[in-house]
């Protein structure tokens, strides 16, 4: 709080500068700099609710973020496209995205659709919808993304409204939310601030996540970087609070470190998942829900490194509480690049994940004090009816993970981890399917412009 | 009337409850269970013939399909074959009554050496189920004591286990220990268990080797019939 009183940061956004100013705060319009003092700033982030819900067009796969609850996501925004069978990497296209968005609907571990890539055969004016359309066309889970444009912006919006059945039933229940980041350090950027204002006057969930990276523009500690990161992130807090009280915000990290001997961007380091470990702790504080990184690697390819890494950042973000992990799936290569393989690998790990997030249930029945006592000394608990009423629950049973003995797995083709997630992965495109119903996927496609729809059915 | 009653018995062999307290798989499943239904059947005036082949030899075979296909763990499997086990129990003096026979009798043992008894009870619990007259001889049993009760008590088939590589070579002295006394032909000698294989059974000159409990069932089969 002393930064934000006595530091200040800029805003580059002049409306975003105009609301800090009708607020009282100290604002110098010369510089951008602005100050607030701190029961100020605190009474601003009080205003933001402690739980936001972002719905699914399927009632089942709504998310309630806040407390300590966890989900996981997809993230990007991804460039390439690397194809593990052939181990070619080339640009992504909208026909990339509506895949992906395919096979996420059906990969039970990942509970959010966050706009995984950037379609490179659009132009930029037209990204927004395409990008939106394919996700909420594709997949039941909520839709988050990144903004291009302003107009994009408020045609997603439009869009949305229409899938919902109504503005009002889109303000009920959110099937879409949009990420406006913050440039640590300190700065809130002009389009980035245009975004934020117009849509919290809308009433659309946003996120406001900063990315400041150790040693580059944060400090290059840790419990450094995670100060640098909240403050970041409060300052869209509060930017959405004056704009709209009570607007839904949600507080973001993609802090991470950098190889201070080139200083590259790293994604799949150990310092990532404790920033944004402690980046969820903090925002538990302030009572805000938290978007946190992590689930990438460095490795271009998908090997052992895509593995522990992924594995790693998961699941201190999920241990911490992180409310949403974004990126938990799918990403490589700093995250450049996206995957179908690693979707279906970086599920089986959320699984676990998500079953280490549930803990160890403890009461009399779960210690089964009687039932130790029935059974004795050398029995077993193979035939016992407690056995059979926890076994399924109790615990995770992978979707992937191979079990079999040398023998089994030699007879079903010897097959190695990202071939079964390949098979996986073919299984589930095989059916293609429209999420939005027809009536209302025509009204869109006659209303929003720009939106590319082979054979416009 | 005794259609339904024949349904829900191989439903109730399929959910593994033994009796009405018993929790099947779905949770709201109530009602009699297996053994309840087996009176029932009984009273009706159902041939036991048929209350085996129907009720139960069907809902087994329902379960090992569901095993094999991992719907079902051995837990689920097994609390069927002891409820199948239990009626089994019930029907043998109507069956022996009316001239049906048991499918046979089935020796097992953990040889000596080798405490480890939880496969070989899985295997007893299933055979049991299947209709097998099944004797237990125990863990750690000197190889002494598999030959005479060989000799006294004359079991078609002999099944021996072991989890350990230090432990299965004892296999090998059963069956050698067998032809001395010149037993060999009288049983067939079945083995399973961790650490063996069908290499290995081929190796000690044993009848068949069982991967686990339901290939068991299928391999007395056609031992027997044999």
């Amino acid at each position: 709080m002393r930064i934000v009183e006595e530091t200040g940061f800029k805003v580059y956004s002049p409306s975003a500068l105009k609301h800090f100013k009708a607020f009282g705060a100290k604002v110098d319009e010369e510089t951008c700099l602005v100050k607030v003092p701190r029961e100020k700033a605190m009474e601003l982030i009080g205003k933001a609710p402690s739980v936001v819900t972002l719905c699914g067009q399927d009632e089942r796969q709504d998310l309630v973020l806040g407390g300590k609850s966890v989900y996981t996501g997809t993230g990007g925004t991804a460039l390439y496209v690397y194809r593990h069978e052939t181990r070619e990497r080339r640009l992504a296209t909208l026909e990339d995205l509506k895949r992906i968005a395919r096979l996420v609907d059906h990969l039970e571990n990942i509970h959010l659709f966050l706009l995984p890539t950037y379609p490179n055969d659009l132009s930029v004016e037209v990204v927004d919808v395409n990008r939106f359309f394919a996700g909420l066309d594709n997949t039941r889970k909520h839709v988050m993304g990144g903004l291009y444009s302003l107009e994009g912006a408020l045609q997603v919006v439009r869009m949305a409204e229409m899938v919902a059945g109504s503005p009002d039933r889109l303000r009920e229940r959110p099937l879409v939310s949009m990420i406006t980041c913050i440039v640590s350090p300190l700065k809130i950027d002009k389009q980035y601030g245009e975004f934020a204002v117009e849509l919290a006057e809308r009433g659309i969930p946003v996120v406001c996540p900063a990315e400041p990276l150790c040693g580059a523009t944060s400090p290059v500690t840790v419990s450094g970087n995670v100060l640098m990161q909240t403050v970041d992130s409060l300052l869209g807090v509060m930017l959405t609070q004056i704009v709209n009280p009570g607007t839904p915000v949600v507080m973001g990290s993609v802090a991470t470190s950098t190889d201070l001997r080139n200083l590259r961007y790293l994604a799949g380091s150990v310092e990532m998942g404790l920033a944004n470990a402690a980046g969820a702790q903090m925002a538990q504080f302030y009572k805000v829900p938290f978007y946190a990184t992590g689930g990438m690697t460095d490795s271009k390819v998908l090997d052992v490194q895509a593995g522990y890494e992924s594995a790693i950042t998961n699941l201190l973000c999920a241990l911490a509480g992180s409310n949403f992990i974004h990126d938990s799936a799918g990403l490589m290569e700093f995250a450049l690049t996206v995957c179908d393989e690693k979707y279906v690998v970086d599920n089986e790990i959320l699984g676990m994940v998500m079953r280490a997030v549930q803990g160890i249930e403890v009461d009399e029945e779960s210690l089964a004090v009687d039932l130790i006592n029935a059974v004795g000394p050398g029995g077993n608990f193979v035939s016992t009816r407690h056995t059979r009423r926890f076994m399924r629950r109790e615990h995770y049973f992978p979707t992937l993970s191979d079990r079999d003995t040398r023998e089994e797995w030699e007879a079903k083709g010897a097959k190695v981890t990202w071939e079964r997630a390949a098979e996986r992965a073919r299984e589930i495109l095989a059916a293609e399917h429209h999420s939005i119903a027809p009536v209302v996927r025509k009204r869109v496609l006659s209303e929003i412009p720009g939106i590319v729809d082979k054979g416009n059915s | 009337m005794s259609e339904d009653i024949i349904t829900l018995l191989r439903e109730n062999v399929i959910q593994g409850r033994k009796t009405a307290e018993d929790e099947g798989i779905d949770a709201d499943m109530s009602g009699p269970g297996v053994l309840e239904l087996t009176n029932l059947a009984i009273e009706k005036g159902i041939p036991p013939a048929v209350i085996v082949k129907d009720g139960l030899t069907a809902g087994m075979h329902v379960v090992g399909e569901k095993f094999s296909k991992k719907e079902f763990f051995i837990p689920d499997m097994l609390a069927s074959a002891e409820a199948v086990g239990a009626a089994m129990e019930i029907l043998r003096p109507l069956l022996e009554g009316s001239g049906a026979q048991s499918k046979g009798k089935f020796a097992i043992a953990t040889v000596k050496g080798d405490i480890h008894d939880i496969g070989k009870n899985i295997v007893a619990t299933l055979l049991k189920g299947s209709g097998y007259d099944v004797v237990d001889l125990g863990i750690d049993v000197p190889t002494e004591k598999i030959v005479d009760y060989v000799r006294t008590q004359k079991p078609q088939i002999l099944g021996l286990s072991a989890l350990l590589t230090t432990t299965m070579v004892v296999m090998a002295e059963v069956i050698g220990a067998l032809k001395e006394a010149g037993l060999r032909d009288s049983v067939k000698v079945v083995i399973g268990g961790a650490a063996v294989s069908q290499d290995y059974a081929n190796e000690i000159g044993a009848d068949a080797y069982c991967a686990d409990a339901f290939e068991a069932v299928s391999v007395l089969e056609n031992l027997v019939r044999a």
